[in-house]
């Protein structure tokens, strides 16, 4: 009982068939006195021509005249219309069947004796002359008739309408109280710890299979971001532990030894680097996953990776060079608009540059190029090197993966995941190929139409 | 000078107190928001160090109430919240400076120095000169004893950043934020590279090196 009471989709629907039966029960009222009115005017009308005709009458010939015309219609018709009488100045009648008291004049609610029955009449009452009256009345039991006609017709019809809106509302609130129940409960599932649990979808794409729809791309959404922290805090915990542990002993080993003031400094000086380097670790996998939290996107403006890829370029090429290898950048001379940020952008290349070095021998040519078409921008960092096998080029992105081949070279298998995370963050591609020889890495966005 | 700190971790307010006070500074230390408001309102300091989350009030409100009320002093907010949104809404609050936590304190320290070196809006000086050295902001020229010294942009903006700082230290990450406006770090020494190569041009015919190397920091142009 209650639970109805305080359910919406039952209050909703209630609430508008009460609307439908309250609009139906003032149609019904505005037709009953619009037509009892129209005929109650008619019949008025109708008894004053009768009056006018027979005033003529007694006018022109006088009450002898008048006596027979009332007669002749008395008798004449087969259903009487109307119904005659002519009272004397004691009101007495002397002419016509109405059998009635004599009214005052002008128009009367009358009650007619007919055979021992009391009908209801209409009538108007005229003075002839100074001494008689003229009455003309007309049954109005039609006109009753008709009243109650239209009374129990609409009547019946708020009757069923209210009927008809009581059983729909329980019929649609349960309806609609059946559609939310699934979530509800799947809900409630999920709620319960069974992540994997989804909305139902129906077949008939409704405003609840959209709503549905959307409520899972939300929680595949929410799952992703689930499984990444998991991830990111399982990989946290492994990463983390070995160099710390590394750190105690270092720091142990120094506590311990002879109490040589450059033997502990040294130890210090290579604690701090430890720190710095499981710091730097640690803002990148924060990085990371700040990227693919994907609020960033809010902040996204109109970027000209034409301008930041000259940028680099200029920063780049001397480093380069100073590591014994050359970078050569092809550079388009309008701009290349994509949606960004500026500084995750130039992130991204900057890893693929830094990349493009640590993971090739003195002497390769690394190259930085943009080119863009109607649709698209694309940076593509390659180098002549010796590339990355087949096999593992899929593999590369993935968070802390390392080859065998760069075991020693430093990094924590962090860099390409970034660039991965900034690409997905802009909704662009990542394209990891062979560039017979070397590796090639192509990021692909959507450039911004004018 | 005088240092107000507001950070409510112990240690690291005493890590800032002992290097600051070492390099001759006057501290004061808040542990919560009020009191840095309070202070910060109720008398003159050089530079405020300002922990972004403080009990009470937090950082940021501080720092936007501070500006409200007029004041002007710069501002280093320190935070443990590195995100890219996070330092926009402590620059937008009126931050002159943001590091994020942990740093060294060779950084914080040229930090504020260059706060505390950082001349009024209203005169902004076009051209730095430094002993031999003179740098035409206008003109994008530098010369040398009178003698002109062509220079890549980026080498000149590198040798603009360290005579803005003349006598100072600036870091790699402040040249890095500055310069290229990286807020990580690069694996490739693109800073070390323009500095050497805007050193040896600077220095080409002459035997002294006006710059100074301090390894693991910065660089140094003598005043």
């Amino acid at each position: 009982m209650s639970s109805w009471r305080r359910s919406a989709a039952y209050r909703i629907a209630f609430i508008y068939s009460a609307a439908f039966a309250l609009a139906v029960l003032a149609l019904g009222a505005a037709v009953y006195f619009a037509a009892d009115a129209a005929f109650r005017h008619q019949q008025d009308a109708a008894l004053s021509d009768e009056t006018a005709e027979l005033v003529g009458d007694f006018r022109n010939e006088g009450m002898g005249e008048l006596v027979e015309t009332i007669d002749a219609r008395e008798r004449g018709a087969a259903i009487a219309a109307f119904g005659y009488a002519v009272f004397d100045a004691d009101g007495r009648r002397v002419a016509g069947r109405l059998d009635i008291a004599r009214p005052p004049d002008g128009y009367r609610e009358v009650m007619v004796r007919r055979g021992g029955e009391r009908d209801p009449a209409r009538a108007l009452t005229t003075a002839l002359d100074s001494r008689t009256t003229l009455t003309v009345a007309v049954d109005s039991e039609g006109l009753e008739r008709i009243d109650a006609t239209i009374l129990m017709l609409f009547g019946g019809g708020f009757v069923a309408i209210v009927a008809i809106g009581i059983a729909g509302s329980f019929a649609l609130g349960a309806y609609l109280r059946r559609r939310l129940a699934s979530f509800t409960v799947t809900a409630h599932q999920i709620v319960g710890g069974e992540l994997d649990q989804r909305m139902p979808v129906g077949v008939r794409n409704d405003e609840f299979d959209a709503l549905a729809r959307s409520l899972n791309a939300m929680l595949d959404r929410i799952a992703l971001l689930v499984e990444r922290l998991r991830q990111v805090s399982g990989d946290l915990a492994h990463d983390m532990r070995t160099p710390l542990s590394r750190l105690r002993a270092g720091l142990e080993r120094a506590l311990d030894g002879p109490p040589d003031l450059t033997v502990q400094r040294q130890a210090l000086k290579q604690a701090i680097r430890q720190s710095d380097a499981m710091l730097a670790l640690f803002a990148g996998i924060l990085r990371i996953a700040e990227v693919e939290r994907g609020d960033i996107a809010r902040g996204f403006v109109a970027v000209d990776l034409a301008d930041v890829v000259a940028d680099l370029c200029d920063s780049y090429a001397p480093a380069i060079r100073d590591g014994g290898r050359t970078l050569t950048c092809t550079a388009i001379p309008g701009p290349a608009e994509v949606m960004g940020n500026r500084e995750l952008l130039a992130q991204a290349i900057v890893n693929l540059l830094d990349n493009a070095q640590t993971h090739t021998p003195r002497g390769t040519a690394i190259t930085l190029a943009l080119t863009l078409d109607a649709a698209r921008v694309m940076v593509r960092v390659a180098d002549d090197g010796p590339g990355v096998a087949a096999a593992d080029r899929a593999r590369i992105v993935e968070r802390f993966v390392r080859l065998e081949a760069s075991r020693h070279t430093p990094g924590h298998g962090l860099g390409l995941n970034l660039v991965d995370a900034i690409v997905a963050a802009h909704r662009g591609t990542l394209d990891i190929e062979d560039n017979a020889p070397g590796l090639a890495i192509t990021m692909t966005f959507t450039a911004v139409t004018a | 000078m005088n240092v107000l700190i507001a950070e409510d971790d112990d240690d690291t307010a005493a890590f800032v107190e002992r290097g600051l006070a070492e390099g001759g500074a006057q501290v004061m230390r808040v542990a919560d928001g009020e009191s840095a408001l309070h202070e910060a309102t109720a008398n003159r300091y050089d530079c405020i160090v300002l922990d972004r989350l403080l009990p009470g009030i937090d950082g940021i409100e501080v720092l936007r109430r501070c500006r409200a009320a007029g004041v002007r002093t710069p501002v280093l907010m320190l935070t443990a919240l590195g995100g890219i949104g996070d330092r926009v809404t402590g620059l937008e609050a009126g931050a002159d400076d943001y590091l994020p936590k942990p740093f060294a304190f060779a950084e914080l320290a040229a930090r504020v120095a260059a706060l505390l070196r950082r001349p009024p809006i209203q005169d902004n000086p076009t051209t730095f000169t430094v002993g031999d050295v003179t740098l035409d902001l206008l003109a994008r020229e530098v010369r040398r004893a009178g003698r002109e010294v062509r220079l890549q942009p980026r080498e000149f903006a590198v040798l603009e950043q360290l005579m803005r700082h003349a006598g100072r230290v600036v870091t790699r990450t402040m040249l890095l934020e500055n310069i290229w406006g990286f807020h990580f770090d690069p694996q490739t020494n693109i800073v070390e590279s323009h500095l050497s190569r805007m050193r040896s041009k600077l220095n080409q015919g002459f035997d002294v090196d006006p710059i100074e190397t301090l390894r693991g920091i910065g660089y140094r142009i003598r005043a």
